[in-house]
């Protein structure tokens, strides 16, 4: 058996994995990170957007900070998130895109003077000032108030990743590629690093740590379409799931972007419409005004997504061979424009569909694109359940979303979870509680499991395949557990998920029997636990009986915050469940700064909680008090909901900006 | 602050040896081919043209030691071209295979170009130092008859046709070469700039192929219909004595 | 529309911890459908054919350079080539140079982290502290611009599959790498000296080993200037030699 030894195991080489792989190195412990693909290729690199952190440099941006930021990002989560943690990385995200900007990230940048910007499909010229010159620009995007967006060009995420993985070999991060890791290695509600198979030679290497950091992003790939990389499957979740301890939360919060081109599901920037791109139906008519007036395209996407399948149920859709869509025009932004600011837009419509986007509509729907669910954690990023365990960024729900993200909060989400991540690990380490005590017959015992499942696979006969289980349970889910879900669909998707589960145990590897690189096998153990994810998600969906964010339910309009305003929380606790366990979390009107609201979108159908209101009421006497006393915005937030104190000592600090100096 | 350090700034001089070593005997071969295609004209034209180069406009009297002088120079030149030129040569015959798989494999015209560079200049290690040793022994057997008798009756003319498809092919080649790879005349957009040159590349080539096989044609014509019982010294219809 | 044609995808197979295997060709025939990308038509020969062909794909969308492979002899990323640009018959290979991990998947990953440590592609900046709260450091948006230019590298390999001279020499850097230089060059946060650049690269492993071949700057898959920039490089560590 081989067994290696480290501080900090980080299962997945992305930005939230390598923050923490970079982090941890630099106070001085050890850290290696697994991953199925070289770091530079993680589907962090497709954030083509942007990174959201309220600098406030650029015109359209002035008058932005933490305060705004922090109402967008709660307001978009529909009050489903943690605004103790929406605090927390509003406050850290201008630290961080600096961080990143300190090593390398070539942000664009504001240039002084006039520009022209298309905005509600109107040329505006706007001014930038001669102080500004040269500092991080922004752009606009769905759900926010101010231009807050920062960028470079529509590689963000390429150019954050390239920096951090850079970064990482700068502090000599040990990578070890292509290995997967399949099951952690727990004890006594404590994890010590996990089972790993080595893709290229099919060895399975047990990595035993002190801390243990899942980054291995969304679950995306449960649905058929999915703007996903395909390695986003949810296998972070699922190992996590299949302690019996370790808890998720809110899985059945999926994103479904408005614009992937069709057929193949890839993703068109938010960015396109936050330029000033517009939507058209069959008949080259703007529908978006008509239903969200104030702000038509740059409404949140979970709305503008649904709005989308709204029209087309209405029979607006452009008829093609693989279904309705609708168009994307973005030809008014120029083909300048189009070419400097839209590239990767550019070349995905060039290479995927064969058409000019200067010239050309870009036939769109709504696709799944995020997963606001994930493994449930403290502030921290430790598991509530599972000592040791950490997860950051998309595999998290670390829960800064609720049930909607905001474009651009993302990316954000990765590098400052990954920054505070970091330090409460790090401390942990530095911490009698982080004295490994696990008895090496325990670590075999773990090995040998995955080692006979394995065989397991590659042994059986007359069993199921796993490529028709797992197109199987991707219709399902593309088909009933979509952007409007109703109970009827969902019990049929939980049924017969339910029974996929069951059948998934008897997978038998057809003729592909090689133990080392093997396709066939990877995919049937995956399928295995995809099938797992996806049982999560359909279940939360069917037991929340009301619609709040992208949890949209044609049977309960009603966002009920009287009887809903909780996280979902799934587990497993024994392996012969045929269902998970499913349990609640309360989400505390009484300490929240910013109590539950109307978004502002459509009618307002909220069923309000009694205590909503006595909350608002000593919001408003505190603000109006200290108002009055003329106390700044960070005594009143203070005030309100204090969280500095949570927030490691070096990020405490205020942060500066053109008009905020320190 | 930042120290000057020492660096090894052989491989920078040397690629730059190689690159104006090749532009020199480029320009050279330029004007070579011209001057030498003046018997296109006539036997008189190339006649005179010799004798310029003997010095005869400038002291009144001929030196063919001056042309033994100029082929010395060139050949010094085509030493270092070859010297410099010959570290970019595969090494083995393992790594001629492997470019060549490669160069097939690819069906990509820039690296198919490089492999005509190894080719023509292989040949030309060869031919190229015959023909400059003999220029420089016999400096004064250069004329419309003492050529053409070179080309027929000595059996240069085999010798001659490798070596201008050679070095025409080389010549501009290269020169199309070393204007990208050191991004000369570059302009805002490359691929643009890059196929101009191409396309003038080409046309030099067939250009100067052209007259380079009408000269060689008609000395090797002259060779054939002269009779050189006087000798192979041409007589100068203009001269007076 | 006319009857869609039946591809034959001719890949060259090896599994290099198969005792018993050697390279080798197979045939698939496969039923071309609208719009299909190579990423849809090796899935379906995975699928339905043989389970067992190895090759890798990431972001399918042509932004992660995972899937670099030879195309009917020429590097480049099978996600975003459509069947229909390729004739009926089709052969992919794995890229040359790079360690096999079986049939088609190659591990560049390795290589390019090789590269990365050996050019130390990162800001070289001992001196300046870093405050995380106050403002950024300013750049001029045009320099911004072009340092991202640069850094829009994928690093899929396709321009070292594309070189003859690292063909020949292994040790060269090629594109890639140069590319890189000339990134961490413009940017004006990175502090290293031109000696120090040309310490890296003013040897015949780096720019000067560069036999302007030009087959980086005709497959690159993101069209990065690069004879452009290893032209510049050139001139650059030429003029540091003076």
């Amino acid at each position: 058996m081989k067994v290696i030894y480290t501080d900090v195991l980080i299962i997945g080489g992305g930005l939230a994995g390598l923050r923490v792989a970079t982090g941890v190195k630099e106070r001085g412990h050890d850290a290696i990170v697994l991953t199925l693909v070289p770091p530079k290729r993680s589907h962090s690199a497709a954030a083509q957007g942007g990174m959201q952190a309220s600098l406030a440099n650029s015109t359209m941006g002035e008058g932005d900070n933490e305060d705004v930021h922090f109402a967008d990002t709660i307001k978009g989560s529909d009050w489903g998130a943690d605004q103790m943690v929406a605090r927390m990385f509003t406050h850290c995200a201008p630290k961080a895109i600096r961080e990143l900007a300190h090593w390398g990230v070539p942000w664009t940048r504001v240039k002084r003077g006039d520009r022209t910007a298309i905005i509600n499909a109107q040329k505006v010229t706007i001014t930038e000032s001669d102080e500004a010159h040269g500092l991080i620009t922004a752009r606009d995007f769905g759900g926010t108030k101010k231009w807050r967006t920062c960028y470079t060009s529509d590689g963000t995420g390429h150019s954050m990743l390239y920096a951090m993985d850079n970064k990482a070999h700068q502090e000599q991060v040990e990578i070890h590629e292509r290995l997967e890791a399949i099951a952690l290695i727990h004890e006594n509600g404590r994890c010590y690093g996990a089972v790993a198979r080595n893709l290229m030679n099919g060895e399975l290497v047990a990595y035993v740590s002190k801390a243990t950091t899942i980054a291995t992003g969304g679950y995306g790939r449960i649905y058929s379409v999915s703007t996903n990389a395909v390695i986003c499957q949810g296998i972070g979740q699922a190992i996590a799931l299949e302690t019996g301890v370790a808890t998720l939360g809110n899985m059945e919060a999926i994103q479904f972007h408005p614009t992937a081109i069709v057929p193949v599901g890839i993703l068109t920037t938010e960015g396109c419409r936050g330029d000033g791109g517009v939507l058209r139906d069959v008949d080259g008519y703007r529908f978006m005004p008509d239903y969200e007036p104030e702000k038509k395209e740059l409404a949140s996407r979970d709305v503008v997504s649904r709005r989308m399948t709204e029209h087309m149920r209405k029979g607006k859709g452009v008829k093609s061979r693989y279904g309705d869509h609708l168009w994307l025009d973005i030809t008014i932004l120029g083909r300048e424009h189009i070419e400097k600011n839209l590239r990767e837009v550019k070349e995905i419509c060039e290479n995927f569909l064969g058409i000019d986007p200067a010239v050309d509509w870009i036939p769109v729907r709504p696709t799944q694109h995020y997963s606001m669910g994930g493994i449930r954690t403290k502030y921290t990023g430790e598991s509530q359940t599972l000592k040791g365990l950490y997860s950051a960024g998309e595999a998290a729900c670390w829960d800064m979303h609720g049930f909607n993200r905001l474009g651009g909060n993302s990316v954000s989400e990765t590098v400052v979870a990954g920054m505070l991540v970091t330090e409460y690990i790090s401390d942990f380490l530095e911490s009698e509680d982080a004295n490994l005590s696990i008895h090496t017959s325990m670590v075999e015992k773990f090995v040998k499991k995955e080692q006979e499942k394995i065989d397991a696979l590659l042994s059986r006969e007359n069993g199921e395949d796993a490529y028709e289980l797992r197109r199987a349970m991707e219709k399902i889910m593309m088909d009933d557990v979509g952007i409007f879900r109703n109970g009827t669909d969902l019990q049929k998707a939980v049924d017969e998920l339910k029974s996929l589960h069951q059948r998934a145990k008897n997978i038998e590897v057809f003729r592909s029997k090689s133990t080392a690189a093997n396709p066939a096998l990877v995919n049937a153990y995956r399928t295995q636990k995809m099938i797992k994810v996806a049982l999560c998600v359909a279940l939360g969906a069917l037991l929340r009986t009301e619609s709040r964010g992208a949890h949209s339910r044609e049977d309960f309009p009603m966002r009920d915050d009287a009887n809903w305003l909780k996280r979902s929380i799934t587990s497993w606790p024994n392996e012969e469940d045929s269902m998970p366990t499913m349990t609640y979390e309360e989400i505390d009107i009484k300490t929240m700064e910013l109590p539950p609201g109307f978004r502002g979108y459509g009618k307002d159908l909220t069923q309000h909680n009694p205590q909503t209101k006595v909350r608002q009421e000593e919001v408003d006497t505190i603000i109006q008090e200290l108002e009055t006393k003329g106390a700044s915005r960070y005594e009143l937030q203070d005030a309100l909901m204090p969280f500095l104190d949570k927030l490691p000592k070096k990020y405490q600090g205020k942060n500066e900006r053109l008009g905020e100096s320190l | 602050m930042i120290k000057k350090k020492s660096i090894d700034k052989t491989a920078a001089r040397v690629d730059f040896i190689q690159s104006a070593t090749g532009v020199i005997l480029a320009f050279f071969i330029m004007a070579h081919l011209l001057f030498e295609a003046s018997i296109l004209i006539s036997k008189e034209a190339m006649y005179q043209v010799t004798i310029m180069f003997e010095g005869y406009y400038f002291f009144g009297e001929k030196y063919p030691g001056i042309i033994s002088f100029l082929a010395a120079a060139i050949g010094v030149i085509f030493i270092l071209h070859t010297v410099t030129a010959l570290r970019r040569f595969p090494a083995s015959y393992r790594e001629y295979k492997i470019i060549k798989k490669h160069t097939q494999r690819m069906q990509h015209e820039d690296s198919s170009l490089w492999m005509i560079q190894v080719i023509t200049g292989f040949a030309m290690f060869f031919v190229g130092f015959v023909h400059i040793y003999i220029m420089m022994t016999q400096p004064s057997n250069i004329g419309p008859y003492a050529s053409s008798s070179r080309v027929v009756d000595e059996f240069m003319g085999p010798l001659y046709l490798v070596l201008l498809v050679s070095v025409v092919l080389h010549a501009f080649v290269g020169l199309y070469r070393v204007t990208i790879k050191w991004g000369f005349f570059e302009g805002k957009n490359t691929k643009t700039s890059r196929k101009r040159f191409k396309l003038l590349m080409k046309s030099a080539i067939a250009f100067y192929l052209l007259i380079g096989l009408a000269s060689l044609g008609k000395y090797t014509y002259i060779g054939l219909t002269h009779d050189f019982s006087d000798g192979i010294k041409y007589k100068s219809t203009q001269e007076s004595h | 529309m006319s009857e869609p044609r039946t591809l034959t995808i001719n890949i060259l197979r090896f599994d290099p911890h198969d005792k018993n295997d050697v390279p080798h060709i197979e045939s698939f025939k496969v039923k071309e459908a609208d719009g299909m990308t190579l990423y849809v038509v090796l899935n379906e020969i995975r699928e339905h054919h043989d389970n067992s062909l190895k090759f890798d794909f990431v972001c399918r969308a042509g932004i992660c350079g995972s899937c670099s492979m030879l195309i009917d002899g020429r590097p480049g990323l099978a996600c975003r080539t459509l069947t229909k640009k390729l004739g009926s018959t089709i052969t992919l290979a794995p890229l040359p140079l790079f360690e096999l991990i079986g049939d088609l998947s190659v591990y560049t990953g390795k290589w390019m982290r090789g590269l990365n440590e050996r050019l130390e592609t990162w800001i070289h900046d001992k001196e300046s502290s870093f405050n995380v709260d106050a403002l950024e450091e300013r750049m001029e948006p045009e320099v911004a611009d072009a340092i991202y230019e640069l850094d829009r590298c994928i690093e899929c390999g396709c321009c070292v599959a594309g070189c003859g001279t690292i063909q020949m020499r292994e040790n060269f850097v090629g594109a890639v790498g140069l590319n890189k230089i000339a990134r961490y060059h413009l940017d004006p946060r990175d502090k290293r000296s031109d000696e120090e650049y040309y310490e890296i690269i003013g040897n015949e492993e780096g720019v000067f080993g560069c036999m302007t071949l030009l087959g980086c700057e005709d497959v690159c898959p993101k069209e990065l200037p690069l004879q452009s920039k290893i032209a510049y490089l050139r001139r650059m560590m030429l003029k540091t030699a003076l």
